[in-house]
């Protein structure tokens, strides 16, 4: 009860016209920069940081997190709108996005978005205000062994994302770790396959890799002999989702709440996962499985649901213990710092108000979210009036530029490119691209929870049986790697909630 | 119909412009005239070699907003975590020298990773123009709170009859809690075994909490908090006095063992700087490092200020540099 009677009260302070001001400024700021290509949310809230100095603490803090929760929302734009995505994290969602336009259902699949972020990030403050001390506690229960078995079940999950042949889907898997090798060594520091080219000594960009691989890839597939296919913008009434839609719907974000939410309880997990491992749990386990990758909306709730629980369920190691766990949130932890508030429990003991008041911020940042984007969808996806040719165009300047400003770098545009050649070459192949990029975001963790284990353990490879979570986890991943072989039922129980 | 189509234009026109907008932000990257350096609305870049979170990124993100006011641009942090802080000082040096990416460099991390020609690191110490160091930060050992070591000398005596029993943190290999690990092997016979979280305290902190490693080597500022919360159980101080945030833990040499260790920070450009750029950060650095209430807020953190400007720091590199050289045998690779 006391709780609640403190979180009432940061509603007192965060509900001042001002603050509600800030708040609705920041999240239509976010936006608009994270519609932005290239800008995504690290750089956007960072870019918009100065405006919120002046401020006193709650105020500013207010602002920052609607802008954060804006940008995310942006980048939902152009993944669906135009097949680029505003920021990894919401990259997955331009397969069924993108596809979901092209049926003339924009307005559905952003509306869709758009309420999936809500019940996510919700749910996950809701988990931050009723229990965050236990669950910053568990999160700190996945050490490096834990952490690895837990992207061996992530990588088993591309058994899902195989389609028609498994071969096919491992090669692309196989090709995704491959790439995620580029770069520096990420322990002993010694470069590899980088082939004495300096721009690749921080690895290929992941956003220039989804571009091409997805985005430039589509567009280069058109056929001459085939007809341009042509995207309609929705009229008023397409604009919001259908009875079905919603149905099919609601079960993709609950499962989308229950995978962001308990990977972002884990420091040094990234929101990407998070969206991409709702992805492959759809594939997996939704009904309508086999419309993914068609214009399914599962493909677009989950994700966007996935990685707004995910983003804010990472404000609870923050709060609990003072650790950021992901670059946004260090972002936040910087304007804390600023403000003179240490991130950590002494947050809550030393300026309980202020603590409170930011958590009751994120849920009128939440409001917020989903009142100025529905009514703004159809302006939105009145960009789709343009006609398909120029449209296209527009999408590939888009695609040009959002790969160069990732680090205002033209080799970034050459790897987008690249990636393109190589996205149209796997296409004709039938090779099926999303192993590649689970494999691609998985790999580089996986490779450094391995080797910090193997540290730990001397050596000894049966640190990751002989440790009760590890061993549940690696079971859960063989399981679904031959549940197709002995054609089991979905084991549906273990996949809400994959920190079980 | 034509309205709608009108409507089209509009939005098509506007999602133009924004692109264009965007384009802008990047598209003055050269021709950086040393005399309007910095140009308004284009941001700096610091580059973090650490994920964020830690030390180096919290003192990096304090000065950040002083920094801002005194060059009239905008400065971002940016966290490059990786190998030991070798991803991020590659790409400090690979920037164009034109002052709008500068960096937070750490020794021995930054010293070290050029000496050793397994790494391959692209850099040596001319690749960097040293702009200002800020802090030194000692390193400290710690136990988990209930640990059976209530002293120094006890952890020590126990890992040294039972050598690799016990776990201990480093932020990489040849950083500093390694160097330090390696130091206190070489003068007391007790070996531990580290395992290296490679993108920082953060990390190395985490696995420590959730009781991962046995031991936490880290440096003052990281354990402060947890050693107020008893979180953490802290050993000993390898300085020469102790820590003014932790008066009641005894120093190395108090307990026994003269062994000093500690990190060094401060920030740098790549090498090559127009004179005037580099002495306009210099002072906006300096200005930023000494500011009374980034002073406080460091101190509140456990962080003592020890401001040197670029031509003292370049000179305590190169001490640095000479030092390292001689204890990297300790902790290279053997195989």
């Amino acid at each position: 009860m006391e709780t609640l009677n403190e979180l009432l009260g940061g509603f007192a302070t965060a509900m001042t016209w001002q603050n509600l001001l800030f708040a609705f400024l920041g999240c239509l700021l976010g936006t608009i920069i994270g519609v932005l290509p290239g800008v995504g949310p690290v750089a956007g809230v960072a870019l918009l940081i100065p405006l919120t100095l002046n401020l006193d603490p709650a105020g500013s803090i207010i602002m920052l997190c609607a802008i954060f929760y804006g940008t995310q929302y942006g980048g939902t734009i152009t993944s669906v709108l135009l097949n680029t995505p505003g920021e990894a994290s919401s990259a997955i969602t331009t397969i069924d996005g993108y596809a979901m336009t092209k049926m003339g259902r924009a307005g559905a699949a952003l509306t869709l978005a758009a309420v999936g972020s809500f019940i996510g990030g919700t749910i996950a403050t809701v988990g931050l205000v009723a229990a965050a001390k236990p669950l910053g506690e568990m999160g700190l229960l996945v050490g490096p062994p834990e952490f690895f078995a837990l992207m061996v079940v992530g990588i088993s999950l591309l058994v899902a994302l195989a389609g028609k042949s498994m071969v096919k889907a491992l090669i692309s898997g196989a090709l995704g770790l491959l790439i995620s090798m580029v770069g520096i060594d990420p322990v002993a520091g010694a470069p590899r396959f980088t082939f004495g080219i300096d721009n690749l000594m921080d690895g290929v960009s992941f956003v220039a890799v989804i571009v091409g691989v997805f985005g430039l890839s589509e567009i280069l597939s058109f056929r001459r002999n085939e007809p341009t296919p042509v995207v309609h913008a929705p009229g008023f009434r397409q604009l919001f989702p259908s009875r079905t839609e919603w149905r099919r719907s609601a079960p993709a974000m609950a499962r989308g709440t229950g995978v962001g939410f308990g990977l972002g309880l884990i420091p040094g997990m990234t929101g990407s996962v998070s969206s991409l491992l709702s992805y492959a749990t759809e594939k997996r386990f939704s009904r309508f499985r086999h419309e993914l990758g068609k214009g399914a909306v599962e493909g677009v709730a989950g994700p966007e649901t996935a990685n707004n629980a995910h983003a804010n369920a990472a404000l609870i190691p923050l709060f609990t213990l003072g650790i950021p766990a992901s670059p946004t949130i260090a972002v936040l932890m910087g304007a804390f710092l600023q403000q003179g508030l240490t991130p950590g429990p002494s947050l809550f003991t030393d300026h309980s108000e202020i603590a409170w008041a930011i958590i009751a911020s994120l849920f009128i940042g939440n409001v917020l979210l989903l009142l100025l984007n529905v009514p703004l969808v159809g302006l939105w996806t009145s960009i789709l009036r343009v006609p398909t040719p120029i449209l296209t165009a527009v999408i590939l300047v888009f695609m040009v530029i959002g790969a160069y400003t990732i680090n205002f770098s033209v080799f970034d545009v050459y790897v987008m490119i690249g990636f393109g050649l190589l996205g149209l070459a796997l296409r004709n192949l039938d090779i099926p691209l999303a192993p590649m990029v689970l494999t691609l975001v998985l790999g580089p963790l996986m490779e450094r929870s391995l080797r910090e284990s193997l540290e730990i353990s001397q050596g000894d490879f049966t640190v990751f049986t002989s440790r009760p979570i590890s061993a549940v986890l690696i079971g859960i991943g063989l399981l679904i790697i031959c549940s197709p072989l002995l054609k089991l039922r979905k084991p549906k129980a273990l996949m809400e909630d994959p920190e079980a | 119909m034509s309205r709608k189509k009108i409507f089209a234009a509009v939005a098509a026109a506007s999602l133009l412009a924004l692109t264009g907008c965007g384009a802008n932000a990047g598209a003055s990257n050269s021709g950086a005239a040393a005399g309007d350096f910095p140009k308004k609305g284009k941001s700096i870049d610091l580059i973090v070699a650490f994920s964020s979170g830690g030390a180096v990124d919290t003192a990096a993100r304090l000065i950040q907003p002083v920094l801002e006011k005194e060059l009239g641009t905008n400065v971002e942090v940016i966290n490059k975590p990786g190998a030991g802080g070798q991803i991020g000082y590659t790409a400090l040096t690979g920037a164009k020298p034109d002052g709008y990416t500068i960096g937070a460099t750490g020794s021995p991390s930054v010293v070290v990773s050029p000496l050793d020609p397994a790494r391959g690191a692209k850099y040596t110490r001319d690749s960097f123009q040293p702009l200002g160091r800020q802090v030194i930060d000692p390193t400290v050992i710690a136990v988990q709170p209930d640990s059976p070591y209530k002293s120094l000398k006890e952890l020590l005596e126990a890992v040294k009859a039972k050598p690799k029993s016990l776990t201990a943190s480093t932020t990489g290999i040849q950083t500093g809690e390694h160097f330090a690990l390696a130091q206190i092997q070489e003068s007391t016979g007790s070996e531990f075994a580290p395992v290296h979280f490679s993108e920082g305290a953060s990390q190395a902190t985490t696995a420590f909490l959730g009781k991962h490693v046995d031991v936490l080597v880290a440096n003052v500022s990281d354990v402060n908090d947890l050693s107020k919360q008893g979180k953490a159980r802290v050993l000993g101080v390898m300085s020469g006095d102790r820590a003014p945030s932790l008066p009641e833990i005894p120093t190395f040499k108090e307990s026994g063992y003269d062994l000093t260790a500690g990190t060094a920070r401060g920030y740098s450009a790549p090498a090559g700087l127009p004179a005037d750029v580099a002495r306009k950060l210099e002072a906006a650095i300096e200005k930023a490092i000494e500011d009374p209430a980034v002073v406080q807020k460091m101190k509140d953190l456990g962080l003592q200020t020890s401001y040197l400007n670029g031509t003292d720091y370049q000179q305590f590199w190169a001490g640095q540099e000479d030092d390292f050289k001689k204890v990297l045998p300790l902790v290279q690779k053997k195989d």
